[in-house]
């Protein structure tokens, strides 16, 4: 009797993977750059600003920033497992069909404008960043359709040459910039997670978790669109339909994890290898144990950025590249017998 | 399960190359036809117009009486299914959830396979002998274990037509004789109608119920093998000439080219040739 | 496809909902920042910038000072007071840690951010805006009125006032002296018009070299520099150390131009920037700084002026 992921099966993962992720998002929302006790947080706050500081931190300024790692780590790692499938390339990332560049661009055009007031819950930079990379990714779609009816190839083409016309306005755009316009800039380029209003994360939340979800909802179909075009229809998968789907809801979710937290590299790209490594290619237990990973790793990866060098922080998108070089190499040496197209 | 063919006037071409032209025929349920002819006639290509892939210029393709390109393609799933030249995919999927992909068609939301769903798997599994691997990455085995994956998951489509495309090139002759009577015990045990490209005449001689001779353009032959089948179609389609013998009712046919031994040498035991 | 399953149209209203709702909830939680009537003065107050601390000081704050940025270098008290991360980075948690009754910030993005959180958790936060001259005094008042020091505050913008009217008497009706103020060598990039160093420069009786650019901070190019005819050339100092060398630095890199006047009368000078150039109570001393760059008549030797910037 051969064995079958079922649906207990992947819910007990989840559950697991989950209880792992709370407890480190606890954990982590623990440490930082003032020392803080367990028991002065768990006495509550305070009758005003001030009284209990510990609870302060950690609820006002810790547990939002966690929130929020967790999310875009999650949105990430998501987007990468849904990239790497529709491309069907291991080294796919999210970023890698115009989103970035799209988002840097939008953020520099917010920045110039000088734009203070905010719109309700996000700040000039979050819209912007949001509205860059959706625009973006829908005009490399386009021109990918143009040019060869949404083919793999014609994407990939399409998303390059954009990345590489919007880096040089972008370039442009940062030699007009004033010095602290420029910190920002950088700053955000870099990945920069910062605390944020409530309502933001609310909004941010629903929408990543809700785009997630919708991912799920396709994942058995991914599986066999990393077949190619002719095996997925042969298997009543429509390829264009599927691809469109998977590609609009990854790019969305993305879009969501850039504006908040700016250009986070390598959790797409090595989370949904690690994960694939330990756990297999099937993409209905693949995406969402990404998720909870990703979001568990971009956690860790802030902690220590903003505790490293105390009291200043580094930008998290350094961490999550020096991090996780050796920590896939550690886990491709260990499981490569599993990786076939390393033969 | 019913899987009647029916092709009417079917003509098509690669930009300005006709592959196809005026091409008719039909298939009736539960028969094993197997398409042959040389290379660049078409085979392939007729065979992408079956499974619905490619779209004909001219003429139709229904398949129990309704054209092809009025399904809707899950549904034609469930009617027809591929096994084309096995690869390696790019992700390390394992045996058994290459062969689970085949019940997509049948999923439901979230696509978990249901006990039914299992079921089919592992009798697929089993009837192809590779239970054994059934948790080995797809990379691991050879190439013969991976083309009876890729039957298993053909069978476990649950299909009434299964549409192959040279099911047996780069095989020995053990793995060939295996999948032709995997195809076959298919053919009798399940009523499948099973639509074969190959290039080995003797096999199909013997396994086939029917040939499809295409011998490029409008020029194609069908009728049952032991009627399509003799060495002048043979040297009029291919351009070899063969020394034809038969064992008992079966024929067989050597091909002889410049260099091959002496055909005068060569006796048909125990009946005469022809 | 998605599309066709029963879940999704639920899916995606609940969706839009949330979003209502989390919008709703910001708008409604938007607390606005009004000065205090009737509470007592603050005890504690953190500031994020070296020019707020420097007038939370001369306002006579000075004790009430609890934690300042990592930049905030003058008076001398200041620096021993706990810090709170750079002026580009605030450490909100540190801050909180300070328990402050009063936080003073600039306004721009990376410190709004830290506004915000400290606004949501009931922090009295004041943000200002110090760009120009004018801003300052603007500035100085505020902060009279949410201390609690509004004569001392008037006092201050007052003194500052009369201090650079005087020596704008004294130096800035003369010939204007063309100058350009260089505030990074690699690449070359220039004070612009639209910026308080060329409002100090003025107040000096000098002339900015380049005429009106895009950009406050724009880099130029050879041609333009050879062609503005600068008088004198003041560089900001990377650092207060090693001015000496700096000054060195500074004249050899500038032989290459001999064109330009003040490259040929050896008028080049290294200029500490947190001394000369902060918007704050030392405002009418960065000006005195400038106007001797300018006006060599009043006898300092370059050595001098170095000296006096330290």
């Amino acid at each position: 009797m051969a064995e079958f992921l079922t649906p207990k099966n992947l819910v007990i993962k989840i559950v697991v993977c989950s209880a792992v992720l709370a407890v480190v998002m606890c954990l982590c929302a623990l440490v930082g750059t003032q020392r803080i006790s367990l028991e002065n947080v768990l006495a509550g706050p305070g009758q005003g600003p001030g009284e209990n500081t510990d609870y302060e931190i950690f609820v006002g300024v810790r547990i939002p920033r966690v929130i929020l790692a967790a999310l875009a780590g999650a949105a990430l790692a998501c987007a990468g497992v849904i990239l790497q499938a529709i491309l069907r390339n291991p080294l796919a990332d999210p970023y890698i069909l115009g989103i970035s560049s799209g988002a840097g661009l939008g953020v520099i055009i917010a920045v110039l404008s000088g734009i203070t007031w905010s719109f309700w819950a996000g700040s000039p930079i979050t819209v912007f960043a949001f509205a860059g990379a959706t625009l973006t990714v829908w005009l490399v779609w386009y021109i990918g359709h143009l040019a060869g009816k949404s083919q793999v190839t014609s994407l990939l083409l399409a998303g390059v040459v954009i990345n590489a016309f919007f880096s040089a306005v972008i370039m442009f755009l940062t030699s007009i910039l004033k010095s602290h316009q420029l910190r920002s800039t950088t700053l955000w380029l870099m990945g920069n997670i910062t605390e944020k209003d409530p309502s933001v994360l609310w909004v941010s939340a629903v929408c990543i978790l809700a785009g997630i979800l919708g991912l799920f909802s396709i994942c058995h179909r991914l599986n066999v669109l990393t077949f190619g075009q002719e095996e997925a229809k042969g298997l009543g998968v429509d390829p264009a339909k599927t691809r469109f789907a998977a590609f609009g809801l990854a790019a969305f979710i993305t879009a969501i994890a850039v504006s908040l937290s700016g250009l986070i590299g390598f959790v797409g790209l090595i989370i949904p290898h690690a994960v694939r490594l330990v756990f297999g290619p099937d993409h209905r237990q693949l995406l969402p144990v990404s998720a909870i990973i990703g979001g568990a790793f971009l956690v860790i990866a802030d902690t220590v950025a903003r505790t490293i060098v105390a009291p200043a922080q580094l930008p998290v998108g350094v961490i999550t590249a020096i991090a996780g070089g050796p920590f896939f190499l550690v886990l491709l040496a260990k499981y490569s017998r599993k990786v076939s197209w390393l033969k | 399960m019913s899987g009647i063919i029916e092709v009417e006037n079917l003509s098509f071409s690669y930009s300005q190359r006709v592959i196809l032209k005026t091409l008719s025929f039909e298939v009736t349920s539960g028969t094993f036809l197997a398409i042959a002819g040389p290379n660049g006639a078409g085979k392939t290509t007729l065979l992408n117009l079956l499974c619905g892939l490619l779209k004909a210029d001219a003429g139709h393709i229904k398949i129990n009486s309704s054209n092809i390109t009025s399904y809707p393609i899950k549904k034609l799933a469930q009617i027809v299914a591929v096994v084309r030249q096995e690869f390696v995919p790019v992700f390390d999927f394992t045996v058994t959830e290459m062969v689970s992909m085949a019940r997509t068609p049948y999923l439901g939301t979230f696509g978990f396979e249901s006990n039914a769903d299992k079921e089919i798997i592992n009798e697929a599994l089993e009837t192809t002998d590779t239970l054994q691997f059934a948790s080995r990455p797809l990379a691991q085995l050879s190439a013969g274990e991976r083309q009876r994956v890729f039957i298993a998951r053909a069978l476990a489509q649950n299909t009434a037509v299964l549409l192959l495309d040279e099911p047996t090139s780069f095989l020995d002759l053990k793995h060939q004789v295996g999948i032709y009577d995997l195809l076959k015990a298919a053919q009798l045990e399940k009523g499948k109608t099973i639509v074969a490209v190959t290039h080995d005449i003797n096999l199909a001689a013997q396994y086939c119920d029917e040939v499809l001779l295409l011998g490029g353009l409008a020029d194609y032959h069908i009728g049952k093998t032991k009627d399509v089948f003799s060495p002048r179609q043979i040297e009029k389609i291919f351009g070899v000439s063969t020394f034809a013998g038969k064992v008992g009712e079966e024929k067989f046919f050597i091909p002889l080219g410049k260099f091959a031994k002496d055909s005068k040498h060569i006796t048909s035991k125990p009946s005469n040739g022809q | 496809m998605i599309l066709k399953k029963s879940w999704t149209l639920p899916t995606i209203t609940i969706v839009c909902l949330s979003c209502v709702f989390g919008l709703y909830w910001a708008a409604a939680s938007r607390k606005t920042f009004r000065l205090p009537t009737t509470t007592s003065p603050p005890k504690r107050i953190v500031s994020l910038a070296p020019n707020l601390t420097e007038i939370l000081f001369a306002l006579g704050l000075g004790e009430n000072v609890v934690a300042v940025s990592n930049n905030c270098d003058w008076p001398a008290e200041a620096v021993s007071r706990k810090k709170v991360g750079t002026f580009w980075q605030p450490n909100t948690e540190a801050i909180i840690a300070s328990k402050p009754d009063l936080v003073i910030t600039l306004r721009f993005e990376q410190q709004k951010a830290v506004a915000d959180t400290l606004n949501r958790l009931g922090y009295k936060v004041l943000t200002l805006k110090v760009e120009e001259i004018e801003e300052l005094f603007t500035a100085i008042q505020k902060m009279g009125e949410a201390a609690d020091c509004i004569e001392r505050a008037e006092k201050l913008a007052g003194s500052i006032r009369k201090k650079t009217n005087d020596l704008q008497s004294k130096y800035g009706l003369a010939n204007k002296v063309k100058t350009l103020w260089v505030v990074q060598v690699e690449p070359l990039r220039i004070a612009g018009r639209s910026t308080f160093v060329n409002e100090m420069l003025e107040l000096a009786g000098g002339e900015n070299a380049i005429g009106p650019t895009i950009g406050q901070y724009p880099q130029i190019g050879t041609e333009e520099l050879l062609a503005c005819g600068a008088e004198v050339i003041i560089q900001s100092a990377m650092g207060a150390s090693n001015i000496d060398r700096q000054q060195q630095a500074a004249e050899s890199f500038w032989s290459k131009f001999a064109a330009l006047p003040a490259v040929k009368n050896n008028r080049i000078y290294v200029v500490n920037p947190d001394t000369a150039l902060r918007l704050g109570p030392r405002l009418p001393e960065g000006i005195e700084i400038i106007a001797r760059c300018l006006h060599p008549d009043t006898a300092m030797e370059k050595h001098n002026v170095a000296l006096q910037t330290r």
